[in-house]
């Protein structure tokens, strides 16, 4: 099992130069194509640079393409960007298609991406607008005053009503419908 | 103080319980508030048209500050929680947030996010049910990167099994850069009637 993770360094999402706030800006700059003109292992760098390595070129002006031919060497593809990190690729025994995936990353991406492990998906310079919670937030300045211990403050919210509380209820409420009979009693009798 | 824009059957729900809320709200926590258990129905019609007249007025008169605040870019950086790929972020301009998996968009792509579920500023707020009607609130990203996270190493083992397996795997990570968040027009408080057609989910 590896341990390499360990010692993987650690960090939070950031771009460069306030990238994208304005306009975009490519932070690739130079990419180095090296290659064996008849080994074997460079056939896949050799068939990319036949078909597609123009169109690449074309498609992409502001990067900078070498092309570095070398006896018996692997195929290699080297990327340096704005930060000035290089990042060093080996492409032995790979086809085309990968080598114009890996080169695909290799422009998209804003330096080398392996070494660092992201510990938050998200970055942000202004953390609260309307002001971080607290627990006193939207609460009663009344709570403030409140002396404790206090009987009524330290019940639960939640207790549903007791029997002997519902028949009380009940109860008051048939007083006062009484009541107000005798009120409607009282007030046809002044009427009259 | 923020003040919740909310709509008409929002408040409508809240009527009743309005004294009980402010009473409770001293009180210490606790799992359920009172307004859940001692709910009873409202018998009372008129008093009920009434109220939500009243709430009416109020909504009303919210929304209406908030436009002139608004109108005259008293209202400071907005922010807004915005639903991304199967997970939400919370937003202001100038923030970075990462996008995990597969997502097309490539560098120098400048997109709208549409699904926001809350928007607001130093005074206000506004909540979507479940997303802020399409069209309200303008929030506008460019893609700054896309990468691939760290090698993870994937290890499974069984004991006394002769079973072992290792994977490396890296997936793919997209670095969106939030460029502004508008609001694109006037806050009414019933908007939610003519937008229930175009709803996203």
């Amino acid at each position: 099992m590896s341990n390499s993770h360990l010692f993987l360094k650690s960090g939070f999402p950031r771009a460069p130069l306030q990238n994208g706030l304005g306009r975009y800006v490519c932070q690739l700059q130079r990419i180095t194509l090296k290659f064996c003109k008849n080994n074997g292992s460079s056939r896949g760098m050799r068939d990319f640079i036949e078909n597609h390595l123009l169109d690449f070129a074309k498609e992409n002006p502001g990067i900078v393409v070498y092309v570095k031919p070398r006896r018996h060497r692997t195929p290699v593809l080297v990327g340096e960007y704005l930060n000035g990190e290089r990042e060093w690729m080996s492409c032995r025994n790979s086809t085309q298609e990968e080598i114009s995936k890996w080169i695909d990353l290799l422009k998209t991406q804003n330096g080398s991406s392996s070494s660092l492990r992201l510990r938050k998906m998200w970055h942000t310079e202004v953390p609260s607008i309307q002001g971080p919670w607290t627990p006193f937030l939207l609460r009663s300045p009344d709570a403030q005053g409140q002396a404790y211990p206090s009987a009524e403050a330290s019940k639960p919210l939640d207790t549903p009503q007791t029997a002997t509380e519902k028949l009380i209820e009940l109860f008051r409420q048939q007083q006062l419908e009484a009541g107000e009979e005798a009120h409607d009693v009282l007030n046809k009798k002044r009427a009259e | 103080m923020s003040f919740l824009a909310q709509t008409m059957r929002q408040m409508l729900r809240h009527v009743p319980n309005r004294s009980l809320l402010t009473a409770g709200a001293m009180r210490p926590l606790s799992i359920s508030p009172v307004i859940g258990q001692q709910n009873k129905p409202a018998t009372e019609s008129v008093d009920l048209s009434a109220i939500a007249k009243d709430q009416q007025k109020e909504c009303l008169s919210i929304c209406e500050r908030i436009n002139r605040q608004v109108q005259k870019s008293e209202q400071g950086r907005l922010f807004a929680v915005v639903h991304l790929c199967g997970k939400q972020f919370k937003v202001t301009p100038g923030d970075i947030i990462l996008v995990e998996g597969y997502w097309p968009p490539t560098i120098g792509d400048e997109i709208s996010l549409d699904k926001v579920l809350l928007a607001g500023a130093r005074d206000f707020t506004l909540v979507g049910r479940p997303i802020l009607e399409p069209g309200l609130i303008l929030v506008k990203a460019t893609v700054v990167e896309k990468t691939l996270s760290h090698t993870k190493t994937h290890f499974r083992k069984k004991r006394r099994k002769q079973y072992m397996r290792i994977n490396f795997q890296r997936s793919p990570h997209t670095m969106v850069r939030i460029n502004s968040i508008e609001l694109a027009r006037p806050v009414d408080g019933n908007g939610e009637g003519e937008s229930s057609s175009r709803r996203l989910f």
